[in-house]
């Protein structure tokens, strides 16, 4: 594979991208990924990832890409490590004292985990939508113009006024919030706190977007607006989804990566995935056959 | 790949649902076998009654196609199944339809031997008929076989065979058309005989349409369009 991304490059030969035959795969022995978890040219790449939570290693040795303007879906069992490993990738876990991370998780050719780097500033650059809706107990307005005004990234009042419009816009609220600007975000449906919380995430002008499960407090309509969101929103940014609903991984993404224990077992694009998997784990995760 | 893979699921009733379909196509797939052989036989010893009762028992067929692709609109619906289960359903939705059409055709020639049986009997095209028949019958069989045992090697077999009948074909129609030039006479009869031959062929077809549904299933490799070496590499990968 030939890798463009410079400090791929480097790194390459420290990775292991050659496929296994998925007969011959056991996940005791485990080494390598199915599949191609590296690309030419990534916006975010994660190099020989290990997490551990006191002695209990969480993740291990995950190396993934994740393309530009491409929206790439985490799936596998609870417990598997797929939000750990989305955590890892804008240092949500530095605030779990007990978490220990090694390995190196690149954007714009800087390692987010060396001491140099302004953490304050990678979450603006990596934002995260959680899975419930957590507004802050502030306005509508408050709320999207908050990360703009913590970065000084407006001077203006009519500048703040048309970011927070802009987000609003893009996060498809701007209709149904504009005459309520002033009114508490509390006062909003799920579905539209939800839709808040993006806005609010993308009003600072982020690369990368992960989602941890962000329609799964929502009902079906208040989903596939979200689910229609983040295809709107794949031309402006990357995103990294973290979801429990095969179908919903199926609909929103274009690649797909499988996780069990801790371990990448298979990433490929996403029809592959869900119509003829190479691995026997994938398989039976995704036909919900006993594991 | 083998059939105890269908029944590992965490949902018991999935399993039931799913063996219920396979259950019910080898059932049909057995009618049409049948339905495939009766036909040959009344067209040799141009027996009338057996050729209806294979023109009767197509309405069973159908009923039998309706019933099938209901409970896999169900599982489609219910349990969005996905990879090797998503290919099994979308295979046996094919197969149901190509046995259908494989019963179609059968009562096809039985009525042609009935019209024949009606104009008194002819050695013209017989030779063929009888080859032809027995070949397509096997790959029939052939073809059913490799979806019970989802056995790839057996359903790159009725391909290979399949390309045989068609050249087969091509000389048998070639041969009646010479009788018919030389014999105007005959042509009623040997019109008859082409279209059973053509029925034949068809059949032929649809029970390489039933292999290839197998080879979709088993390999996630759609080989429809594609030469026989090349399908043959494909099952040959990994």
């Amino acid at each position: 594979m030939t890798l463009t991304h410079q400090y791929a490059k480097q790194k390459a030969e420290t990775v292991t991208v050659t496929k296994t035959e998925p007969d011959q795969f056991d996940i005791g022995d485990w080494t390598q990924t199915v599949g191609d978890p590296l690309l030419d040219d990534p916006r975010l790449s994660a190099r020989n990832m290990d997490v551990f939570y006191a002695d209990n290693q969480a993740i291990h040795n995950v190396s993934l890409d994740i393309g530009k303007n491409e929206v790439i879906s985490m799936i596998g069992p609870s417990g598997c490590g797929k939000s750990t490993f989305l955590r890892t990738l804008n240092r949500m876990n530095d605030s779990i004292d007990i978490c220990r991370v090694t390995g190196e998780v690149i954007l714009d050719g800087d390692n987010i985990y060396s001491k140099s780097m302004d953490v304050v500033e990678l979450r603006a650059k990596v934002g995260m939508v959680f899975q419930k809706p957590n507004p802050f107990p502030k306005s509508i307005y408050d709320n999207v113009a908050y990360g703009p005004r913590i970065h000084g990234l407006v001077s203006r009042r009519t500048e703040l006024d048309e970011v927070v419009e802009t987000a609003l816009r893009k996060a498809g609220l701007w209709d149904e919030a504009k005459d309520r600007l002033d009114k508490p975000a509390t006062g909003l449906s799920g579905g539209q706190q939800q839709r808040l919380c993006i806005a609010r995430t993308i009003a600072v002008s982020p690369e990368v977007i992960l989602m941890d499960e962000p329609c799964s407090a929502l009902d079906p309509i208040a989903t596939a607006r979200i689910e229609e969101l983040i295809a709107e929103l794949s031309k402006n940014y990357t995103i990294a989804i973290v979801t429990h609903s095969m179908q919903q991984a199926a609909r929103v993404s274009q690649r797909t990566a499988y996780f069990h224990l801790g371990k990448l077992i298979e990433v490929g694009d996403t029809d592959k995935i869900f119509t003829s998997p190479d691995h026997k784990l994938t398989e039976d995760y995704i036909t919900g056959r006993f594991g | 790949m083998d059939k105890s893979h269908f029944d590992r699921h965490t949902s018991a009733q999935y399993n039931a649902e799913l063996e219920e379909a396979r259950k019910n196509l080898m059932q049909m797939g057995g009618l049409v076998e049948q339905q495939v052989e009766d036909a040959l036989r009344a067209l040799m010893e141009m027996d009338s009654a057996l050729a209806q009762r294979v023109i009767d028992t197509d309405q069973t067929v159908n009923d039998m196609e309706l019933e099938i692709d209901e409970e896999c609109t169900r599982i489609l619906a219910l349990r969005h199944p996905a990879a090797s289960d998503l290919r099994f359903v979308i295979a046996v939705t094919k197969a149901v339809n190509d046995l259908e059409r494989m019963g179609d055709e059968a009562s096809k020639v039985a009525k042609h031997t009935l019209e024949l049986a009606d104009t008194g009997s002819g050695p013209q095209g017989y030779v063929e008929l009888r080859h032809i028949g027995e070949k397509v019958r096997q790959m029939v069989s052939q073809s059913l076989d490799s979806f019970a045992r989802l056995n790839t090697d057996s359903a790159l077999a009725v391909l290979q065979q399949d390309q045989a009948v068609d050249l087969e074909y091509g000389t048998a129609i070639r041969t009646l058309v010479t009788t018919m030039i030389e014999d105007p006479r005959t042509i009623t009869r040997a019109l008859n005989v082409m279209w059973s031959l053509r029925s034949l062929e068809r059949i032929g077809d649809h029970a390489r349409n039933v292999a290839e549904s197998v080879i979709y299933l088993v390999k996630g490799q759609d080989v429809r369009h594609i030469k026989l070496d090349e399908v043959e590499a494909q099952i040959r990968k990994k």
